[in-house]
């Protein structure tokens, strides 16, 4: 009979959200943890939060260059992500978020909750030049343009 | 070296003629077109059909920044050689990274 109950499946989703830049890590953290209550009522399993960082957005938010960047991955149901959508509008400070399923059916079990990560953020938005200049040839359409960013597999 | 000038894509056959029915992309067969034939660097295979463990994510700006041009369009796949599918994915992740203020939705003139 031990066999007859169907271990709970859960879908896994993500969500980020972006916060105003400029709030404190404990500000940051007092979100997450909002986030992390939601999903732990709701009958989830919050696999990891990734702080992104500080980075340019590439239009203003809420008035700001820039935002603070953070990822949530869980699992649970459809109820619980509207749940967390619901909360993540009631907070002024978050500016943006955005859910995504990643896969269906998913046994709790195999996904271990993973320690929560926290990255550097904007590594200066400085692209090397001579990929720029390449693609601003392509997109001239110059007349020298031939294959950019493939391998050299010229045969002639 | 025969340059391009007088393949116009517009005005000839243009890139669809010699890439064929999309069925029959066999091998990587490495034909020489001078020029233009696509506007820009045009592939021949999707890439991410190429390389099995490349996967389109919305949250890869760089990898999204092949297929936008320089003005924040999304490339058609003529063009970048996507496949449907690949093309299919790559133009939501397109959107859902515009969203999230990782790509412009346009820039202006520079
Ligand atoms: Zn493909």
């Amino acid at each position: 009979m031990a066999e007859k109950q169907a271990p709970a499946r859960l879908r896994e989703y993500e969500t980020v959200f972006l916060v105003k830049p400029d709030l404190t890590d404990d500000q940051v953290d007092r979100i997450k943890d909002k986030v992390r209550g939601v999903v732990s009522r709701e009958g989830g399993k919050l696999i990891r939060f990734t702080v992104w960082g500080k980075k340019r957005t590439m239009y203003p938010i809420a008035k700001h260059p820039r935002a603070i960047y953070v990822h949530g991955h869980y699992l649970g149901s459809s109820a619980l992500v509207a749940e967390v959508e619901r909360n993540l509008r009631n907070i002024d400070d978050v500016t943006r978020y955005l859910s995504v399923k990643l896969a269906h059916e998913v046994d709790p079990e195999s996904r271990p909750v993973l320690e929560d990560l926290r990255m550097a953020g904007d590594v200066d938005e400085k692209a090397p030049p001579g990929e720029r200049a390449a693609e601003r040839a392509v997109e001239d359409r110059e007349e020298s343009v031939t294959e950019i960013d493939e391998e050299p597999a010229e045969e002639a | 070296m025969r340059n391009d000038t007088e393949r116009n894509p517009s005005s000839r056959s243009g890139p669809g003629g010699k890439e064929g029915p999309m069925g029959g992309r066999g091998g990587g067969e490495e034909e020489h077109r001078g020029g233009r034939g696509g506007g820009f660097g045009r592939r021949r295979v999707c890439r991410f059909c190429a390389e099995k463990n490349l996967a389109v994510d919305y949250k890869d700006q760089a990898m999204l920044k092949y297929f936008v041009t320089e003005r924040g369009k999304i490339i058609p796949r003529r063009i970048s050689g996507n496949c449907a599918k690949h093309q299919r994915q790559v133009a939501v992740a397109i959107k859902r990274a515009r969203g999230l203020a990782l790509i412009p939705y346009i820039v202006l003139a520079g």
